[in-house]
């Protein structure tokens, strides 16, 4: 997040000044792959089409950090669905949950193994929730964006963004406690 | 979930349908909103909070993918005032950037408009055969074709309005002229009406005419393509081959009397001002 400079930024954005847009490009586009990986398989495209969309508004926006961080992930998902109908009846490949649970062990013991963990193997743990309690982590955890903001992005309402959130994040923790993950940590050739 | 899981003693309140279930939503809201939790939390989530924290961790190389594209497209957005702030890059660059289907219409319409342009052009020189002369003769004032000066050829309405000195020609012929021509070639300077006898030719657009061949009419001056070209700046789009330049130094060679008697238009007509 910018912080207190984001509406100097934003302005000389507005103004051309092609500094200022990279900017907020460097800033958001983080957090905007990791949420599109795991909502489209073709992440990176959905990201072009999506700045290239938040590039022809850019002028007209009006708001603060949150709320351009929220017009910004809300064209993404609306990309993603297209990109989504696209590929019509294109068979998802589904993720494999023993993969970034090997990958985000260690020898050592389990607090070790979380901090050392790779950012893939955080996500593939995140995308191993149901679908909308994942997307709802992402974007109030990884997109910063307050539950109403994200309950406008995902069709809910508010409460019923903060239920999954909870739903998504005690399952996280106990897929993140299970002892089978320690026990996977000790064998032979195991490293991250 | 598969295997032993964590006892209720170890994370009392965590796992959802156990007693006090409900108790670690605002420890939950806390890892939500990315603010440190309590030390005195349990274990698992402060566990959870670092899986949160690296998920929202900072930037990793593959992260920034696809920021040329976003730059190069931030640079190609026109500026409020007009002027892209790719000013170095011409016009022409830009406009291949167009979609296809977004320059196909202004092509068509730039072909359309040349096409009209250089028709009206090779109109008002006389150049077209004599049916069609006839035709733009009544349709947009043009002279008549100088084969059939008195013949009268019909072309769908016969009530067209036939340009004269002592009529008023029809908005359009009208605000052509008077923003195309120089003063001296409106149509109520054209000699070509023999109800009008008295009429002589003007002397600015005398000066642009061909001498006439032998067998004209010198009480009817036929409008040549010199003097009945739109403006210079009309000329120089219009494709036909009867362009001002040529015809102008051919004119002030011309031993015309008229020619002698030239005086510059204070509308500035470039045929004199050509160098013979």
């Amino acid at each position: 997040m910018i912080g207190a400079a984001f509406r100097d930024i934003l302005a000389s954005a507005q103004a051309d000044d092609e500094a200022a847009f990279t900017q907020l490009f460097r800033d958001v586009q983080p957090s905007l792959l990791r949420y599109l990986r795991l909502i489209a398989p073709d992440a990176e495209d959905v990201a072009s089409d999506t700045w290239l969309q938040v590039v022809g508004g850019l002028r007209r926006f009006r708001g603060e950090e949150h709320e351009f961080r929220a017009w910004l992930f809300t064209i993404a998902r609306h990309r993603a669905v297209d990109s989504g109908r696209s590929r019509a009846r294109r068979p998802a490949v589904p993720l494999e949950l023993t993969e970034a649970e090997q990958q985000f062990t260690s020898p050592d013991a389990a607090d070790q193994a979380l901090e050392a963990m790779s950012t893939q193997a955080v996500l593939a743990l995140i995308a191993s929730l149901p679908g909308d309690q994942a997307e709802i982590i992402m974007l109030r955890v990884v997109a910063g964006l307050e539950a109403r903001e994200v309950a406008r992005i995902v069709g809910k309402t508010p409460g019923a963004v903060r239920v999954a959130a909870h739903r998504g994040l005690r399952k996280l923790a106990s897929v993140a406690a299970r002892p089978d993950i320690e026990r996977a940590s000790t064998k032979p050739g195991v490293t991250q | 979930m598969n295997g032993p899981d964590a006892s209720h003693d170890e994370m009392p309140g965590f796992f959802p349908g156990r007693p006090g279930g409900e108790h670690d939503e605002p420890l939950l809201d806390m890892l939500l909103e990315r603010r440190p939790i309590p030390p005195g939390a349990p274990r698992e989530l402060h566990d959870l909070a670092c899986v949160l924290a690296v998920a929202a961790g900072p930037a990793e190389p593959g992260d920034l993918a696809g920021e040329a594209a976003a730059r190069a497209a931030f640079t190609r957005l026109p500026s409020p005032s007009g002027a892209s702030h790719a000013a170095p890059r011409s016009a022409r660059h830009r406009l291949t950037d167009w979609p296809a289907r977004g320059r196909l219409p202004l092509a068509a319409a730039l072909a359309v408009a040349a096409t009209g342009l250089g028709s009206a052009a090779a109109a008002y020189a006389g150049a077209l055969p004599s049916p069609i002369q006839h035709i733009a003769h009544e349709v947009i004032g043009a002279p008549p074709p100088q084969d059939a000066p008195g013949r009268s050829l019909v072309v769908g309405s016969s009530s067209a309005p036939v340009p004269s000195p002592q009529t008023t020609a029809p908005a359009s012929h009208k605000t052509l002229r008077v923003t195309a021509t120089p003063t001296s070639t409106r149509p109520g300077s054209w000699g070509w009406d023999s109800r009008n006898p008295r009429y002589s030719p003007g002397p600015t657009y005398a000066s642009c005419r061909p001498a006439p061949s032998p067998s004209q009419n010198q009480a009817r001056p036929t409008p040549t393509p010199t003097h009945m070209s739109p403006a210079p700046a009309s000329a120089s789009l219009s494709p036909s081959p009867h362009s001002v330049r040529p015809s102008v130094n051919r004119d002030l060679e011309s031993p015309r009397p008229a020619i002698s008697s030239w005086t510059p238009s204070p509308s500035g007509t470039s045929c004199p001002s050509v160098p013979g």
